[in-house]
């Protein structure tokens, strides 16, 4: 009685198919196998197809995208960035004068001092003739009310209280208020005014 | 070293989303044949040490040359932004010259550029998506890239209908790719994009050779899935 040897699994499959890919010895058993079983070889085929297919397209992918001009240009790029690995790193004096200068401990110390005190002096005198200012402008003002009169100061007053007199000021009051209302009611919006002419208002039909 | 050349081990969640990649220790005993990248980087190690810069840049340039278009094959995978990973890979080669006294042999200069190449993506896939929440998405194609695409969609001679679908088929990959768990992303884009075999993988991720084999092996089928296949 001939026993027939079971199919191949997938693993097995893929395992011969990745030796027979690098090259490497390859399972003798599994060779006689995919030699002898129709079934194993169309599998192992279809795998074989299947990655090569794989294989295939990133190679041409690869191969339009980066074209040999691509290559060259990143080469070059390469090189470029290369020309700086192991320079030190280009230090830019900040601020160039100063750092020349290269001022002693007790120098700057001095430095120092000079500018607190010329800080405060500062302070001092703008104060100082702030409130001079101050007093120069109050007592200039003051002589200016001195001289126009109490009638001056009292104008506003009169005048708001002259103001309500008599019927010419009382219409152009209300015509002033009238206006007010109408502008009011009306929309502010330039493209609504149009609407509002059309529509009918309580003012008109008064 | 920098951060992202991060040594702790262990303390990290399998498939955990975006996890820094981190190396295994060295192997003890047997020491790997010395490629030709890794015996350039030593070379450029000893110029540097010397003080020979001009001549450390130029060699170096070598190495830039060789290892250029994997990297940006596997950083544009993993940002889906040209100009992103133009930048994640330049910042790869510099971070690497800066430190290239802290290079050893013991693994090859191939799985130590990687590592932090994709430490330096996985950074930014950080940052955009800190960015993100709080800004508008740039998960999206930025309009630079969107401008390319069209650009090429009509170009003079090319297939426009085809490059629709190419695009479209591309687009459901990368979509298919970041459903994939972190691990299962991380070591499935080391072993299609970046060529390296499971134990290259392992050396840069720092995990199992078998454990490489298995999230490999889920991840390809997840995608099968992903993209209407057998799962």
């Amino acid at each position: 009685m001939i026993v027939r040897a079971p199919h191949l699994r997938d693993d097995r499959l893929f395992d011969y198919y990745l030796a027979e890919r690098a090259g490497d010895i390859v399972d003798p058993p599994a060779a006689e196998h995919l030699g002898d079983c129709a079934a194993c070889g169309a599998r192992y085929a279809e795998l074989v197809r299947t990655m090569d297919a794989v294989r295939a397209e990133a190679d041409a992918e690869t191969d339009e995208i980066f074209t040999p001009e691509r290559l060259r240009a990143q080469q070059q790029q390469i090189a470029r960035r290369l020309e700086h690995v192991g320079r030190a790193a280009r230090v830019i004096s900040f601020p160039g004068r100063l750092v020349s200068r290269h001022m002693s401990g007790s120098t700057a110390r001095g430095v120092t001092q000079w500018v607190y005190a010329a800080a405060a002096a500062g302070l001092v005198i703008g104060v100082g003739l702030g409130s001079f200012y101050n007093t120069e402008w109050r007592s200039a003002h003051r002589a200016r009310q001195v001289a126009t009169g109490p009638e001056t100061i009292l104008a506003p007053s009169t005048a708001v209280a002259t103001r309500g007199t008599g019927p010419a000021v009382e219409a152009s009051d209300e015509a002033f208020l009238s206006d007010l209302e109408v502008a009011l009611e009306r929309p502010h919006t330039s493209e609504l005014q149009p609407f509002d002419a059309l529509t009918p208002h309580v003012r008109e039909s008064r | 070293m920098s951060s992202d050349l991060r040594t702790s081990s262990d303390a990290r969640p399998a498939g955990a989303a975006d996890t820094p990649v981190v190396a295994a220790p060295a192997p003890k005993g047997r020491r790997p044949p010395v490629s030709e990248d890794s015996r350039l980087a030593i070379e450029i190690r000893s110029l540097v040490e010397r003080g020979e810069m001009e001549e450390a840049r130029e060699r170096f340039g070598g190495l830039v040359a060789v290892h250029q278009r994997r990297a940006s094959r596997i950083a544009y995978q993993y940002l889906r932004d040209a100009a992103e990973a133009d930048e994640a890979v330049q910042d790869a080669f510099v971070k690497v010259f800066a430190h290239i006294a802290s290079y050893r042999e013991a693994w090859p200069f191939e799985v130590w550029f990687t590592r932090i190449l994709i430490n330096g993506c996985l950074d930014r896939r950080k940052a955009r998506a800190r960015r993100d929440r709080w800004f508008v998405s740039s998960i999206d194609a930025t309009p630079a890239d969107e401008a390319r695409a069209s650009a090429a969609i009509a170009a003079p001679g090319a297939n426009p209908e085809a490059r629709l679908l190419a695009r479209e088929r591309r687009s459901r990959l990368a979509a298919a790719i970041e459903r994939l768990s972190g691990r299962q992303r991380d070591v499935f884009m080391l072993c299609h994009y970046g060529d390296c075999t499971p134990r290259e993988v392992s050396a840069i991720t720092g995990l199992n050779e078998s454990t490489v084999r298995v999230h490999l092996f889920r991840a390809a089928r997840k995608l099968r899935g992903f993209l209407g296949g057998t799962p």
